[in-house]
């Protein structure tokens, strides 16, 4: 009772708001209003959680059943896998990898967007960031899993995977070889991972404790577990800020290196068209471009579904829409730089590697990523466009498009036609590429439906942080300070 | 089970316990008729079974079962201790014998491990092979573990006793003999001396029998043009080593005409280009359909089918004006460009004495002409040799045809086929399947049923040539052994012995042959050979050379060669049917044998069947591309349904087929290959792998007629899979996507004769690559650092290695729609790229490129797999470590020369016969595993140990791997780079024709290639041209 702060909390909890969210110190406001309305803690509180406390509307149903279905596709496509081999997929003995590999690495850059947003935002400072974090991080985590599963069944022997971990064994000298991209793959994608599944969770305990103290019974004791007892103490939210932003520093390089490193399976490898130094820069910029891509889509769809116009605002939106506009760029530059150098490296292999992407047997792939990435993305340079947020939303699933087949590309065009022109051959998928396809987007869209349903889609305490609300005395709508 | 302990608390437990485990064993066991009729106690709690009860009396009848299911001993078993002296455990065992995959006579050395056959090798000393085999003949091991194999007799459907069979074949053959019924025994060559001594014995014992023999791939016009030309049918055996200028007409001699083996050791040795000066004869090929000769040959001239005849009698007449004799009338046209045909005639005619023409069109005057030609070249007693002629093909289309009419007229009582399917392979078969049924004693002597003894009613096995005793004279003056590998599957027995049983008194197999080794052979050889020294020393060896009477020699008859009149082409523009053997199926006769079946095709790389092979200008008016189905009618309405398939090198009025495909029997193989829910079948249920172009043969003027007949091509509709190993065959790259300086790929050195005389590094497109290295020389070799040279000027492509390497490392079949989609498994495969002759329309010009690991010391495969499943190996290659291989197939992807392998599925072999062609010294690998070649690391262990054993270095020579073991041409060399005398040393340091592919990527491949050299003289009609 001796800190003030949890005194003035108190009276508020019985009465069944949301106060330990309450923020210990407004930042200094700027003159942009992200939110709209004036709204309060109290309001934003009751608005991020009320989708939680009401029953599933049928929109939502729809989604998740749909979205199971196709959950359950990629699950019988990869049991079917593991039964019965990787011959299932299209996969050949020149084109060793195709569908497989290509999901990983959009996977991966769908899930850049989060901790791009979370950290590098949050270091710089972005105070629009805070409608849409949440989300986003959520959105990294579950790409990240879809991903992940990807290195482990296109193995021709998954049930070895582990042997991928340098971990002590019986096997005496033989361990990993750490010269292996794939290894650092591991490592990098698994610390990326964890660091953003903790960076997310440690966002999340604040309005974890809200829950706990809006709900009652089985939920209530959940919650009280997940919020891992937050008091909404001032040393609670001063060891929450040093935490966060310690692991924002910490995710921050890690947005680079994962991408990076991803881009290292292909650039260390001495096949024409993946042996390049320009893939670490050109893959994280592709990545963010198609994170926030993905990040808008889905946001676009749950400001209309969860009915959160007020958080998520045309003003987020036009924000996005300029950093994939930069990011669009950056990716068309690294195109024409690698077309660039390919012609004034003089190596015919190199050449060759580049016409074969555009003129070869699937060279309409390179055109359909031309044209998703680079030419309609300029659309975006138009502020009407931009306020259109129809245009907007099929402009962001173009791009994932564009992204997806941009990964093709490089992978499956560099791999058909190599070196020796007796070994050339073409990729053409199976139902079964597909189906694992269609499974990672279900896996994906299953876990996002649920986390809108459980946890709050909007970090309600950074929120009312940037709120334009002025609290007075008393009105009724909180607002400790 | 009585002494088993109970375990108790209280003295009523126990007794409890002991009472339920006595009445519970008896009922577990075996229960009682009795016993099952009570019903049940349904009071579980008074049967106290404790848990060891239950567990022991269980393991007692799972004991009891599996003692039940166990086979009876069999009778021939014998205890360890009783193993002959010379069979140890692990330790392979060598026998030489002779192949039996043709009538080539070609000597093997088999390998055999626990008693059974596990890898067919070359002799080296052999006169016939010396040391090469061909794919078939290292693919006739699978056929001795086919489980299609006839085991038993059958007589009339039904299996039956050797006693029975040879019962009623007497009383049969009795009555026959007794009405003077006509008896005919049809066979393909036969030239073993025991087996014609027991031909000679039975038609002599039936004097209305007659031997009537033939070949599928016919000879006879050859054998009939020297009856006219020299007096006796022969078949003049061919030293190509002697040879300056080869013309080849329409004979395939390096794929499948005669005795390829033979021939391609000839040509290669004249294509000698280490000495001083360098040796390389000049082949000129002329052909219709574009065969492995044609492929290998310095300078190739196609012409349409049909029109061999042409060519031939022009050859003739001018050789034989230039050589002053009488030259036949040349009524056609000459069929191919006059310069070409000029400077043929000049080279030939300029190193007379040296020079021949070899040509495979089955027409007697056609041959006819070619002898003349011979003559007048002078090429008779040198480069052919009519006094020692070869016995490898002695069939006579002229009998066969006349035993067809006589079938038909039904003159014929008794027929034994033995060791033929002519129904199948013959011209005229489909009159036989007509004709067959009136024939009142139908035998037929078969390894497995076919389309002839369906029609049969005795059927009998005969043995596979790896378990019979027999001999074989291949070649006049040399005989060649065939002695039992492995004890006989089934009841097998050889004509030989049938047609003893059936005329005489029963002789094994063993006494036979020797009977005729100690009458026939003995006093053949050398004097003082005592017989038992000898018949042992020729077991050991496989072959004796023996002498050769010397009928004197008659003069060789001008005008009966210059009275021929070859054929004249079919008149107008119609399309032209040529139908060629293909290296894997020859005439068919392993039609059964997968490995054939799946090996590519060394010219259209096709696997799984075959196609109607278009020139391009004819697809495109057809309107066809590569699998749409086209159907060739012939006369007398015989059709055949294939898919199309472009083939360069072609006349335009040409259409290619196949033969050898189509063969009943082969949808045995619908199966091979995983299934999965996008699978398709190797071949339909009931239908046949390929279709036959048997059909089309014909009989005319005395000979088989295999090209040149009038067809009519139409499209089917439809399209079918062309399985091909290789879909993209060319070193150029297509020219939408050609890079400015990048059109052409260098993966193939050439060059011609005259420039690389110049400079013996001409054909190298660039100076060797000497960047600096960011590779520190991580790996030392203290012992051996194998590595391997081809010469490309050597290679012929024939495939041999593939077959070789599939059965050593036990890689699979994968099947039809796995190769389709580009997974076949071969570590060895030939990359058979096609060029463009530049100036002359329609010609290709064809490089062969055998390609495997190239085992590179700076290996990309081994920086990037995540758990080090391919490692570099202190010897210098690349090794695959299959168990700790985790299938990212990262390693192929990052491979230059995609050499890599994966196990899509499992493609573990089902049949377990056949699974005993599995070498125990290679791990069979399962689904999910990269594999390679390891440059058959098992045999480089073999030879290192028996080396540390006898405790002496390693000697040059002795570690081979299976692929150089082959070789027809010794175009592989192989050994220890560190030993500076080693022959693979020496080519690396001191010929300057050594490169290696990819050179400028730094890998440094352990496999090294000698630069193609092709022999084009530059004459006054054409410039050279520059490979």
């Amino acid at each position: 009772m001796a800190d003030p702060i949890v005194v003035a909390a108190i009276p508020e909890r019985t009465m069944g708001a949301a106060p330990t969210t309450a923020h210990p110190a407004h930042e200094p406001r700027d003159d942009v209003r992200w939110i709209l309305g004036d709204k309060g803690p109290r309001d934003i509180t009751d608005d991020v959680c009320r989708p939680l406390g009401r029953r599933p509307g049928r929109g939502w149903w729809a989604a998740f059943l749909v979205a199971l279905a196709m959950l359950g596709v990629g699950v019988a496509s990869i049991g079917y896998l593991f039964v019965t081999g990787i011959g299932v997929w299209g996969l050949n003995r020149t084109v060793g990898w195709a569908f497989d590999i290509t999901n990983f690495v959009f996977w991966v850059g769908i899930g850049h967007a989060g901790t791009l947003i979370s950290a590098i935002l949050l270091l710089f400072r972005q105070k629009w960031r805070t409608s849409i974090n949440r989300s986003a991080e959520a959105m990294t985590i579950f790409a990240v899993m879809c991903a992940g599963i990807f290195p482990l069944i296109h193995m021709g022997r998954p049930w070895f995977g582990y042997w991928v971990f340098p971990y002590p064994n019986t096997r005496g000298p033989l361990w990993v070889n750490f010269r292996s991209p794939l290894l650092w793959d591991v490592f990098a994608i698994g610390t990326y991972f964890t660091i953003s599944l903790v960076f997310w969770f440690v966002g999340l305990i604040p309005d974890l404790a809200t829950l706990r103290d809006r709900a009652t019974g089985l939920r209530r004791r959940v919650y009280a577990a997940l919020s891992l007892g937050w008091s909404g103490s001032a040393r609670s939210w001063k060891r929450h800020e040093t935490v966060s932003l310690l692991l924002a520093g910490l995710a921050t390089p890690l947005v680079v290196s994962v991408h990076s490193v991803v881009s290292f399976d292909f650039a260390t490898s001495v096949l024409p068209g993946w042996h390049a130094t320009i893939f670490p820069p050109y893959f994280v910029a592709g990545a963010v471009f198609s994170g926030f891509g993905m990040v808008l889509t889905l946001m676009l769809i749950a400001r209309k579904v969860m009915g959160l116009e007020a958080y998520i605002t045309k003003k987020h939106v036009e924000m996005m829409c300029k950093v994939i506009l930069a990011m669009g760029a950056i990716v068309a530059f690294a195109y024409a730089t690698e077309l660039f150098m390919a012609w004034w490296s003089g190596n015919p292999y190199e050449r060759f590697a580049f016409l074969n992407r555009a003129f070869g047997p699937t060279g309409w792939t390179y055109w359909v990523m031309v044209g998703c990435n680079v030419v309609i993305p300029q659309l975006l340079w138009f502020r009407r466009v931009r306020a259109n947020l129809a245009v907007v939303f099929v402009v962001t699933l173009v791009i994932n498009v564009g992204m997806w087949f941009e990964r093709f590309v490089i992978i499956c065009t560099t791999l058909q036609r190599d070196f020796l022109p007796s070994s050339w051959a073409d990729f053409s998928p199976t139902l079964l590429d597909i189906g694992t396809f269609v499974g990672s987007f279900g896996l994906f869209f299953t876990l996002f439906l649920l986390f809108c349903r459980l946890v709050p889609m909007i970090a309600m305490a950074e929120v009312k942080a940037v709120t334009a609300h002025q609290p007075k005395a008393d009105d009724g709508k909180g607002g400790a300070t | 089970m009585s002494d088993a302990v109970i375990r108790w608390t209280t003295l009523e437990e126990r007794d409890v316990l002991r009472q339920g485990a006595a009445v519970s064993q008896p009922t577990v066991g075996a229960t009682p008729a009795s016993a099952r009729d009570e019903t049940p106690v349904d009071d579980g709690g008074d049967l106290r079974l404790s848990r060891r009860g239950f567990l022991a009396a269980s393991g007692f009848t799972m004991a009891g079962a599996l003692a039940a299911c166990g086979r009876a001993p069999p009778v021939h078993s014998a205890p360890g201790a009783m193993a002959p002296e010379d069979v140890v455990a692990g330790r392979a065992t060598w026998y030489a014998t002779t192949c039996g995959g043709c009538a080539a006579g070609c000597g093997l050395i088999v390998r055999c491990r626990d008693g059974r056959p596990v890898k067919v090798e070359g002799n080296p000393r052999h006169p016939v092979s010396a040391g090469g085999v061909c794919a078939v003949g290292q693919a006739t091991l699978l056929g001795l573990y086919d489980s299609r194999r006839l085991l038993r007799p059958v007589v009339d459907g039904r299996d039956a006793t050797w006693k029975a069979v040879d019962e009623r074949v007497r009383t049969d053959l009795e009555r026959v003999r007794a009405t003077g019924g006509a008896i005919r025994l049809v066979t393909g060559t036969v030239n073993g001396p025991s087996t014609s001594a027991a031909v000679a014995a039975f038609l002599a014992a039936f004097p209305t029998a007659r031997h009537v023999s033939y070949d599928a791939l016919s000879a006879s016009a050859i054998s009939d043009a020297h009856r006219r030309t020299h007096g006796v049918r022969v078949v003049p055996r061919v030293f190509l080593d002697r040879a300056e200028t080869i013309l080849g007409l329409d004979a395939d001699f390096l794929g499948t005409w005669i005795s390829p083996v033979e021939h391609t050791r000839g040509w290669r040795a004249g294509r000698t280009l280490g000495g001083a000066p360098p040796r390389l004869s000049h082949h000129v090929q002329v052909e219709a359909a574009l065969t492995l000769t044609g492929s290998n040959a310095d300078r190739r001239v196609r012409l349409d089918a049909g029109t061999e005849g042409a060519f031939a009698a022009h050859l003739a007449a001018r050789l034989a004006k230039a050589a002053g004799l009488p030259a036949p009338a040349t009524p056609d046209p000459l069929p191919v460009e006059a310069a070409a045909f000029d400077s043929v005639v000049a080279h030939l005619w300029a190193t007379r004495g040296r020079s021949v023409v070899l040509c495979g069109t089955n027409d007697v005057d056609v041959q006819a002409c070619i002898a003349l030609a011979n003559e007048a070249l002078g090429a008779y007693g040198g480069i052919l040799d009519v006094a020692a002629p070869s016995l490898q093909r002695t069939g006579d289309d002229g009998g066969f045809a006349a035993f067809v009419d006589e079938l038909e007229a039904g003159t014929v009582s008794a027929v034994i086929f033995a060791g033929c399917n002519p129904v199948a392979d013959a011209a005229g078969g489909a009159r036989l399947t007509a004709a067959l049924p009136r024939v009142a004693v139908r035998i037929g002597l078969a390894e497995r049923h076919d389309e002839t003894t369906a029609a049969l009613t005795v059927v009998t096995p005969l043995p596979h040539a790896f378990e019979a005793w027999d001999d074989a004279e291949p070649v006049r003056g040399v005989v060649s052994f065939t002695q039992p590998l492995v004890e006989p599957f089934g009841e097998p027995r050889s004509l030989r012995a049938c047609l003893v049983a059936w005329s005489g008194a029963a002789m094994s197999e063993l006494d036979l042959v020797r009977a005729t080794w100690r009458r026939d052979v003995l006093p053949r050889l050398p004097a003082g050979a005592a017989e038992a020294s000898s018949w042992r020393t020729a077991l050991r060896d496989g072959f004796v050379r023996v002498d050769v009477p010397r009928a004197p020699a008659r003069p060789f008859d001008v005008a009966a060669a210059a009275a021929a009149a070859p054929r004249v082409r079919p008149p107008g523009d119609g399309w032209v049917l040529a139908c060629v053997p293909s290296v894997a199926m020859l005439d068919g006769r392993h039609a059964q044998n997968p490995w054939l079946q799946e090996l590519p095709d060394p010219i259209t790389k096709q696997t799984w069947g075959n196609a109607v092979l278009l020139s391009e200008v004819s697809a495109r008016r057809l309107r066809v591309a590569d699998g749409d189905r086209v159907r060739v009618t012939g006369k007398d309405g015989v059709t055949a349904t294939l898919p199309a398939l472009i083939q360069p090198g072609l006349g335009d009025r040409t259409v290619v087929l196949v033969l050898g495909y189509g063969r009943a029997g082969t949808d045995r193989f619908a199966g091979v290959g995983p299934a999965w829910i996008e699978a398709k079948p190797t071949v339909v249920r009931g239908g046949t792998v390929g279709a036959s172009a048997t059909p089309f043969l014909r009989f005319e003027r005395g000979a088989v007629v295999y090209g040149g007949s009038p067809v009519v091509v139409e499209r089917a509709g439809g399209r079918e899979d062309v399985a091909r190993a290789q879909v993209y065959d060319r070193l150029d790259v297509p020219k939408n996507v050609a890079p400015h300086g990048g059109e052409r790929r260098d993966p193939v050195h050439e060059t011609t004769l005259a420039a690389f005389t110049k400079d013996r590094r001409a054909g190298h497109p660039h100076a060797a690559h000497s960047a600096a290295d960011l590779w520190p020389a991580e790996h030392r070799t203290p012992g051996e650092r194998w590595r391997m040279v081809v010469d490309l000027t050597a290679c012929t492509g024939c495939s041999a290695c593939v077959v070789s390497c599939q059965a050593e490392n036990n890689i699979p079949v994968v099947g039809k729609d796995e190769v389709f989609r580009r997974r076949d498994l071969a570590w060895m495969r030939i990359d058979r790229y096609y060029a463009d002759v530049p100036g002359a329309t329609g010609e290709v010009e064809v490089v062969h490129q055998p390609m495997l690991c190239q085992h590179c010391e700076n290996a990309p495969c081994e920086t990037v797999c995540p758990v080090l499943a391919t490692v570099h190996n202190s010897d210098g290659t690349n090794g695959q470590v299959y168990n700790r291989c985790v299938g990212t197939r990262y390693c192929a992807n990052n491979c230059p020369y995609k050499v890599r392998r994966f196990n899509w599925f499992d493609y573990a072999r089902h049949d377990r016969f056949a699974d005993l062609v599995l070498n125990p010294d290679v791990t069979v690998r399962t689904r999910g595993v990269m594999e390679k070649c390891s440059m058959c690391v098992q045999r480089l262990h073999e030879a290192r140990a028996e080396a540390r054993r006898l405790g002496r270095p390693l000697a040059d020579g002795e570690a081979r791997t299976a692929c150089q073991q082959s070789c027809p041409a010794s175009a592989i060399v192989f050994g220890d780079a560190n030993d500076p005398r080693s022959a693979v040393a020496r080519l690396i340091a001191q010929d300057a024709r050594h490169y290696r592919v990819l050179e400028e990527l730094n890998v440094k491949p352990s496999v090294g290639y000698l630069t193609k050299v092709r022999n084009r003289p530059a004459d006054g009609e054409g410039a050279e041209r520059h490979g």
